[in-house]
């Protein structure tokens, strides 16, 4: 199996590496390839396992819709045709018909999904989040500058408990189409929570295997949601 | 900008509030500074400002420069308004200016040194307008306040006034790139034996060159992104320094900093990377401000680093050692575990990570753990790593992440029992890292550490020093 870390150099704050280096020990077998930015992306000639792209900077959000924009048919495609994608934080806006800055400019994103995200530099939101997927409690937390909007009709991800959804009005979190999953949900999430990375595991075609560290991180999962449930 | 009947009602609001903070006896360093800006909000463009202001900002190390730049000018002495009791946001330095003032708000002393939150730049460089201005570098810090570093970045570039001269870190590519029409010196220690080609942190937050977008070749590389690159493409390159630190002697506590092409000794308090970085970038401070370099060696033979950042004790023969590791803050808590992995002998490790308040209130983004190098951690020298705190098994998880033996962690969610979970007998040192608000917490569990260390002389120790409670 083959899982795609695209421009690992650039897309990896707020921890979120972390979600592959996971993966790596629960998935050793698995071949990992990390493509920096001035190479082309596995999947535009192949099909892989998962594609991951995470969280990045404003500027460099800009530079990974040129780049990307050439595969946007591909990734369409991909899509479609059911392979496993991770894109966490702000990345998921890349595939979002706009990003609007404060000025009432736009930039234009593939245009996969019907999602428009507005910018809010100087008000940076900050929440922690309980959600449901599949019946299972979902904990994570967020840290950004934009609020999404989309159509009614759309693909959530999670059906939020408590904290902010795509925007403050929503009551869902993220986009699930297939077996693509867009979270602004941040930092090591498939480490925080168990089921989430079970379900990937599955998706990708191996559902026995056992989680590394599998004791630790379901007591530090059931430890987290204690404390929120207690002082939240 | 002229002062207006509302600034004045702010003024004497807030001077009768340290008035009042003062009489029942609260030191009150920011509060009053709080109420001039809610009843004025631009109360700093409007507060007289003194003669000449200098500041002090950066993600790591302000506070320390701050306080030995301070220091230095008191021994020397100089008169000056600075905020090292209160804050270093609007507030505080609104605090300290109107404590500094007369009952009209003229300052009393010609000289102000400030402390200043990178983050806070937009409410506070544009009425301040410092002349001199230090920037000691710029990296990750909090992602709730500080998001990321190309926006702190952005947030100086936008808001350090035009005319303001800088002192910058060349050795930092991120530091050094800001504001190139200011008037600027730079400062940057020479290759050290110990730094290396490649990273190895896992945070580098420039590996591209910002003109062209070829990837940067590095001369060397200190950590994350501090060291010395140059474009293969175009001319981008690190700058050369104007101060130099050229040779380290720790044995004799000096460094050898060359200037304006002459080599001269000044003490250094520290030893480690970040403390020569320290002590060097307020060298050029001083010296750009104008003093002698023999005012400067003289007063910084008197310094030492604060003991709320780094102290070592002795109890049974053997060391305890409190060290600062500012929370959610992955560079600060990286360089702290690197510290402790070079620190002679054998180490055992207590970790005090969580947030105060979010540990009290709600539960901690724990992202930051995987931007910080638990992996230094991992080391033969290291046989024993206890965490404590309400996140004790985020942090288990995250050292189990960083190959460190199961054996090896020990953790508990209760904060005091930390010390009873040490095998001394493994161990010359004990290292209790904490943060900022932590410090009363970690002196409780020195003197609970110092205790066991006393009662386990000569003891023989196990080969398995991990254990753990719920």
């Amino acid at each position: 199996m083959k899982i795609e870390i695209l421009f690992p150099e650039f897309c990896n704050l707020f921890g979120d590496m972390s979600n592959m280096w996971y993966l790596r020990k629960c998935l050793p077998e698995a071949e990992f390839v990390e493509t920096p930015f001035e190479a082309e992306p596995a999947f535009a000639s192949e099909d892989v396992g998962l594609i991951y792209l995470g969280p990045m900077t404003e500027r460099t959000q800009e530079r990974v819709i040129e780049k990307l924009r050439p595969l946007s048919d591909r990734i369409y495609e991909l899509i479609e045709k059911g392979a496993c994608f991770l894109f966490t934080g702000n990345a998921l806006e890349i595939l979002g018909e706009s990003i609007e800055n404060e000025d009432g400019s736009k930039i234009s994103g593939l245009g996969i999904f019907d999602l428009r995200a507005k910018r809010d530099m100087m008000h940076r939101h900050n929440s922690t989040f309980l959600g449901r997927f599949d019946g299972e409690e979902v904990m994570g937390f967020k840290s950004q500058f934009t609020m999404a909007y989309t159509a009614p009709g759309y693909y959530p991800f999670l059906q939020v408990t408590k904290g902010t959804g795509l925007n403050k009005k929503l009551k869902t979190e993220g986009i699930r189409y297939k077996n693509f999953v867009g979270t602004y949900l941040l930092g090591p999430i498939l480490i925080l929570n168990p089921c989430l990375t079970k379900r990937l595991l599955s998706d990708l075609g191996v559902p026995n295997t056992r989680l590394a560290f599998d004791s630790e991180i379901n007591a530090a999962y059931r430890k987290r949601l204690k404390d929120f449930h207690a002082k939240t | 900008m002229r002062r207006s009947l509302r600034f004045y009602f702010a003024l004497f609001f807030a001077k009768g509030t340290a008035m009042v903070l003062k009489l029942i006896g609260r030191k009150g360093t920011s509060m009053p500074g709080s109420w001039a800006i809610i009843l004025c909000p631009d109360f700093l463009g409007r507060m007289p400002r003194p003669k000449t202001v200098v500041g002090i900002t950066g993600t790591n190390g302000k506070t320390t420069v701050a306080n030995m730049v301070e220091d230095v000018l008191e021994d020397c002495g100089y008169d000056f308004v600075c905020n090292r009791s209160g804050t270093n946001v609007n507030t505080g330095v609104a605090s300290a200016l109107i404590a500094n003032s007369t009952f009209f708000g003229k300052p009393k002393k010609d000289l102000a040194i400030f402390e200043l939150d990178e983050r806070s730049s937009p409410k506070i460089l544009p009425y301040l307008k410092p002349d001199l201005l230090l920037c000691t570098n710029i990296f990750r810090d909090s992602y709730k306040r500080n998001a990321h570093m190309e926006f702190i970045l952005d947030v100086l570039e936008r808001y350090i006034p035009d005319r303001t001269r800088l002192i910058l870190n060349a050795d930092d590519l991120l530091c050094s790139s800001l504001k190139p029409q200011n008037r600027r010196v730079f400062f940057g220690i020479d290759r050290m034996p110990e730094d290396g080609e490649e990273c190895q942190n896992i945070v580098q937050d420039i590996r591209v060159c910002p003109q062209c977008g070829a990837r940067l070749e590095w001369e060397f590389v200190r950590y994350h992104h501090i060291g010395k690159a140059h474009c293969p493409c175009c001319e981008f390159q690190s700058p050369e320094a104007d101060y130099r630190v050229t040779s380290t002697h720790p044995e004799q506590g000096k460094m050898t900093v060359k200037y304006g092409g002459e080599e001269r000794d000044y003490p250094m308090p520290n030893s480690s990377t970040i403390n020569v970085y320290n002590s060097l970038s307020a060298v050029a401070f001083l010296s750009e401000f104008g003093l002698s370099p023999d005012q400067i060696a003289a007063s910084m033979e008197k310094l030492s680093i604060s003991e709320s950042r780094y102290k070592e004790e002795e109890a049974g023969g053997k060391k305890v050692v409190l060290h600062l590791a500012k929370g959610q803050n992955p560079i600060a808590c990286s360089r702290a575990f690197e510290n402790i992995r070079n620190y002679p002998g054998r180490k055992a490790v207590i970790l005090f990570l969580d947030d105060y308040f979010d540990a009290a209130h709600s539960v901690e983004n724990t992202s930051w753990y995987y931007d910080t190098d638990f992996e230094f951690l991992n080391d033969a020298g290291i046989p024993q790593i206890v965490a404590a705190g309400a996140r004790h098994w985020d942090v288990c998880v995250r050292l189990l992440m960083a190959g460190i033996p199961e054996s090896k962690i020990a953790h508990v969610e209760e904060n005091e029992k930390a010390a009873s979970l040490l095998n001394p007998a493994q161990v010359d040192s004990v290292f209790i890292l904490y943060d900022v608000y932590t410090i009363g917490l970690a002196n409780r569990v020195k003197e609970q550490v110092k205790a066991v260390l006393k009662d386990s002389g000569g003891e023989n120790g196990k080969e398995d020093g991990g254990q753990n409670e719920d």
